[in-house]
């Protein structure tokens, strides 16, 4: 391995790592004594019936609002990127939105539009928070793929497809997404940390998630404050593992099936 | 009308985006009782708002910047040949979780490891007796929470770039070699030039990412002199009421981003033309 | 056809109180010739539904408490909003309401602010989810109050809470008030602060916290103003306070860190300026910190909460029942319970109805005897002031 990489990476191991090493420590200090070392602060947490509630809505909220997203951006970056290149700074400029109206603010303007919305949509986090989480994650998305539809030559890609006889679904989930595969799962993963990470919309719009949780904890609670740190980040550490070893095999399959170079 | 086909996602921005983002910003020339006014848009030039304003700025370039070099480095080290499999694996799962890993828990983290009472200040002083106060360190100043920054700032380089490095082609490295050019020419006339457009990109979001960011903020310097921790106080605190005011203070935050876009798209175009 | 009969008193209530405006009325009387309606959720319905029964009371003296009983169990159901459960013990209070009564409490929100608490109002209005109940700071409940979000009610011990403290219209009323304290790690501090004064020692160099920014929290407000009280200022005059937190920020103690369970745990913040309820909580929450609590003798300020009905609570009747538990002895005396003085206190005092055991357990009465309340012109005063002075001297 060259001398510089070893470099770049255990700078950005250590500066990663010591701050969850310090939350560690932190987790297995009993409320009794103020010392190491006990396991009393994980057990409260595993045992809380909130934590394993809270966890599954996050969970499946953020497997709706990557297939939304996925199912929303990916077609139309790649048409743009295809056919209609002008627009493409037109979306990254709506890119920046999301960032730009703070979501305490934004939220406001989601509730106050949606108030009169039938409550299949307003009161259950699946419909309401999922579309405002896909447009959380729209930034992140957007520039994942971006870079990955740069990355590819869209328009070979497609003509040879086409000229194989493919139509356009064919194209796009056969050919283009294994391509993308990297950038897809890039732009995913954000999705789901964001997820599991948004806390404002969620609290001002009266849903209990994930994050919810940890905010209610970390407030109220001393030390199980750091056990659950650690474990949320080790959840979703394990979720998007999960993610790359499914976006892996089938990437596998279909690259096989392209005969890709 | 090939535009057609965007049409379900402009749509979709629609509903969830710009009506929800006019409403807010209309709400910003708007007076407690009914009525219109440029009252609230014209308080943004007085202190302390232009001071939290400039704040957030040089904040978020700086993390910007920073995230954006460094994440490249660490990205490219993880990604090139020679660089064990797994390691990159590990790399864009980790970041994916720390990109979101902020609030009142990474400040917690940051505050028990490089607050005045921090386990990493304390060994310093003690064991290295180095005493991080002493040499004008201080978590709770806009450095120290830049640090913090980082720590979504590096893992959302490395997400969006990592793609990116993956289109810089093994074969153009070989062909550069072939030709007799040095690793540092192949970087200087190639690989940087097709990364750059990704690069641009990527800087700007790190820019928005940063200069939205309140929960990490206020979790390390409840004070600090930022214009998210300002709307915080004035749209949602226990102190001060004013949601118009905390409006046009959004809309301000546009008009900034709007600038940054302003001076990405020529940067891009300049970047682009190596592509196609 | 329901949502009609709820937006009917809802203009029968505004006309009443004056509060509807030529325009608003021009508006409604188009709306209703052109056949219009608000759009209505199934939220709404379902409200206006449990509006169409029996029309909950004015004044809780009126009605029995039996009666009261039984129309909240049909509503079964209780939301409330920002109600931590270590503050002023609002824990048990929610707990032993839900056994007493057998109603279910849906606390959201734990540590929302006031200003949240009356947006959740106008947001979820229509919708099942809305809090039913708010406890609010006082500029919070007068703004509240002026924008028509609250309902009016007069709980049955309303006479017996002090007049300064509530609503003359029903509207809100003051529940708990306490002190700002100085509460300190005795692992981490040797020589324990006793007044203001106290806490520009060196040896607190990088240990003094307040609960939050005066920007954002109304704790933190309340500290500057007492701190104020000490140092020559008073209850019209902010300045020396914020003067006071600027010399202690230069000299290096005083740490921009909000002050929250981990933190007090963990000793990163040794000392802290905050309610004395949620620094006598801490007490017990956390023997590891071996936290100890005092009273600053040189400035001593006191803040009260307020209590408000949502006007368009999902469950006005169980709103009404919560508000008679809040205020009867058992109630007031859970807030005792948790360090927190009752509205009802000097009641509770002179009929001799509280147990020495909760007395006891607080700083000495003397001490807050000698408490101000600023009223609320002093404290908009305050908080003007520090908007403008506060990150430029003590902020970045």
């Amino acid at each position: 391995m060259a001398p510089s990489a070893v470099f770049w990476l255990l700078l950005g191991g250590l500066y990663f790592f010591i701050p969850l090493l310090t939350t560690l420590l932190f987790s297995l200090k009993s409320n009794q004594t103020g010392k190491c070392c006990t396991a009393a602060n994980y057990s409260w947490v595993i045992h809380n019936g909130e934590f394993w509630h809270t966890l599954k809505i996050s969970f499946l909220l953020a497997l709706e609002t990557i297939a939304v997203s996925l199912a929303i951006f990916v077609p139309t970056i790649y048409w743009v990127h295809l056919k209609v290149p002008k627009l493409r700074p037109v979306l990254a400029f709506l890119a920046l939105i999301p960032f730009v109206v703070p979501p305490i603010v934004m939220v406001v303007g989601l509730l106050k539009f949606y108030k009169g919305s039938p409550s299949w949509f307003y009161g259950q986090p699946w419909g309401f928070l999922a579309g405002a989480y896909v447009i959380l994650a729209f930034p992140y998305m957007f520039f994942s793929l971006d870079a990955g539809f740069r990355s590819i030559d869209v328009h070979t890609l497609t003509e040879a497809s086409q000229s194989l006889g493919a139509r356009w679904p064919t194209t796009l989930f056969k050919v283009i997404l294994p391509n993308i595969r990297a950038a897809a799962l890039a732009g995913s993963f954000l999705a789901l940390a964001i997820v599991m990470g948004e806390y404002t919309i969620a609290n001002l719009a009266a849903f209990h998630t994930f994050p919810i949780f940890i905010q209610y904890v970390n407030e109220t609670q001393g030390f199980p404050a750091g056990a659950l740190t650690l474990l949320s980040f080790g959840i979703t550490w394990a979720a998007m593992a999960s993610l790359l070893l499914v976006g892996r095999t089938r990437g596998r399959r279909a690259a096989v099936l392209t005969g890709a170079r | 009308m090939a535009w057609i086909a965007t049409v379900p996602f402009f749509a979709y921005a629609l509903f969830f985006l710009f009506l929800p983002a006019a409403s807010v910003l209309i709400g910003a020339f708007q007076k407690e009782a009914s009525g219109y006014t440029l009252d609230n848009v014209r308080e943004l030039f007085h202190h302390p708002y232009i001071d939290a304003y400039w704040g957030s700025i040089k904040l978020s370039l700086i993390t910007a910047a920073l995230g954006g070099v460094v994440g490249l480095f660490i990205a490219y080290a993880a990604l090139r040949e020679g660089t064990p499999k797994w390691i990159r694996g590990a790399l864009t799962t980790f970041s994916g979780v720390a990109a979101n890993f902020g609030g009142i828990p990474l400040a917690f983290a940051f505050i028990a490891t490089l607050g005045p009472l921090g386990v990493l200040t304390v060994f310093l002083k003690n064991q290295l007796h180095f005493d991080l106060s002493a040499h004008g360190f201080s978590l709770f100043s806009m450095t120290g929470i830049g640090l913090a920054y980082l720590y979504f700032q590096l893992p959302l380089m490395i997400l969006v770039i990592a793609p990116a490095i993956d289109g810089v082609r093994k074969e153009w490295r070989e062909a550069s070699a072939n030709l007799g050019a040095s690793q540092l020419q192949f970087w200087r006339y190639v690989g940087i030039p097709v990364l750059m457009p990704s690069i641009l990109g990527a800087i700007i979001l790190l820019f928005g990412n940063a200069f939205a960011a309140y929960a990490t903020a206020y979790g390390i310097n409840s004070g600090a002199n930022l214009i998210t921790i300002f709307i915080g106080s004035y749209y949602s605190g226990n102190v001060l009421n004013n949601p118009h005011l905390a409006q046009a203070m959004a809309f301000g935050m546009f008009i900034v981003l709007g600038l940054m876009m302003l001076i990405y798209i020529p940067l891009q175009r300049r970047a682009a033309r190596w592509a196609k | 056809m329901e949502d009609y009969e709820a937006q009917e008193q809802e203009f029968w209530r505004k006309l009443e109180e004056g509060e509807m405006s030529r325009s608003q009325m021009l508006k409604r009387s188009v709306a209703a010739a052109a056949g219009l309606t608000v759009l209505g959720s199934t939220g709404a319905a379902f409200a206006a539904r449990g509006a169409a029964g029996a029309a909950p009371p004015l004044k809780g003296n009126s009605i029995s408490l039996k009666e009261l009983i039984a129309e909240a169990k049909k509503e079964g159901h209780l939301n409330t909003i920002a109600l931590p459960p270590d503050w002023a013990n609002y824990g048990e209070m929610m707990s032993t309401f839900q056994k007493k009564y057998g109603l279910a409490i849906t606390n959201d929100n734990p540590d929302g602010s006031s200003a949240q608490e009356n947006q959740a109002i106008t947001s979820l209005k229509g919708d099942p989810r809305a809090p039913d109940v708010v406890d609010v700071g006082p500029s919070f409940a007068v703004a509240g109050a002026a924008a028509g979000l609250y309902g009016k009610y007069f709980p049955s011990e309303f006479s017996t809470i002090p007049r300064a403290m509530k609503d003359t219209r029903g509207l809100w009323y003051g529940d708990y008030w306490g002190a700002i304290s100085i509460g300190y790690n005795q692992n981490l501090i040797s020589t324990p602060p006793t007044t203001w004064k106290d806490l520009l020692k060196p040896d607190y160099k990088g240990k003094v916290a307040l609960n939050g920014s005066p920007l954002q929290s109304n704790s933190a407000v309340s500290g500057v103003i007492a701190a104020s009280l000490a140092n020559g200022g008073s209850l019209a005059d902010v300045g020396p306070g914020i003067d006071f937190f600027a010399s202690l920020k230069k000299s290096g103690n005083f740490i921009p860190v909000q002050t929250t369970s981990a933190t007090v745990a963990s000793g990163q913040t040794p000392i802290s300026i905050d309610w004395d309820y949620n620094n006598l909580a801490y007490v017990t929450e956390f023997p590891a910190a071996r936290w100890k609590v005092t009273i600053p003798a040189d400035g001593v300020y006191g803040g009260y909460y307020a209590q408000a009905i949502n006007a368009a609570a999902p469950h006005p009747w169980s709103a009404r029942l919560w508000e008679e538990f809040v205020y009867s002895d058992q109630g007031q005396l859970l807030y005792l319970k948790g360090f927190a003085h009752p509205a009802r206190f000097n009641d509770l005092a002179n009929r001799k109805k509280i147990p020495s055991s909760l007395l006891n357990a607080l700083p000495s009465p003397a001490l807050y005897a000698k408490a101000k309340f600023a009223s609320l012109g002093q404290q908009s005063a305050a908080k003007a002031k520090i908007a403008t002075d506060w990150t430029a001297k003590v902020g970045a």
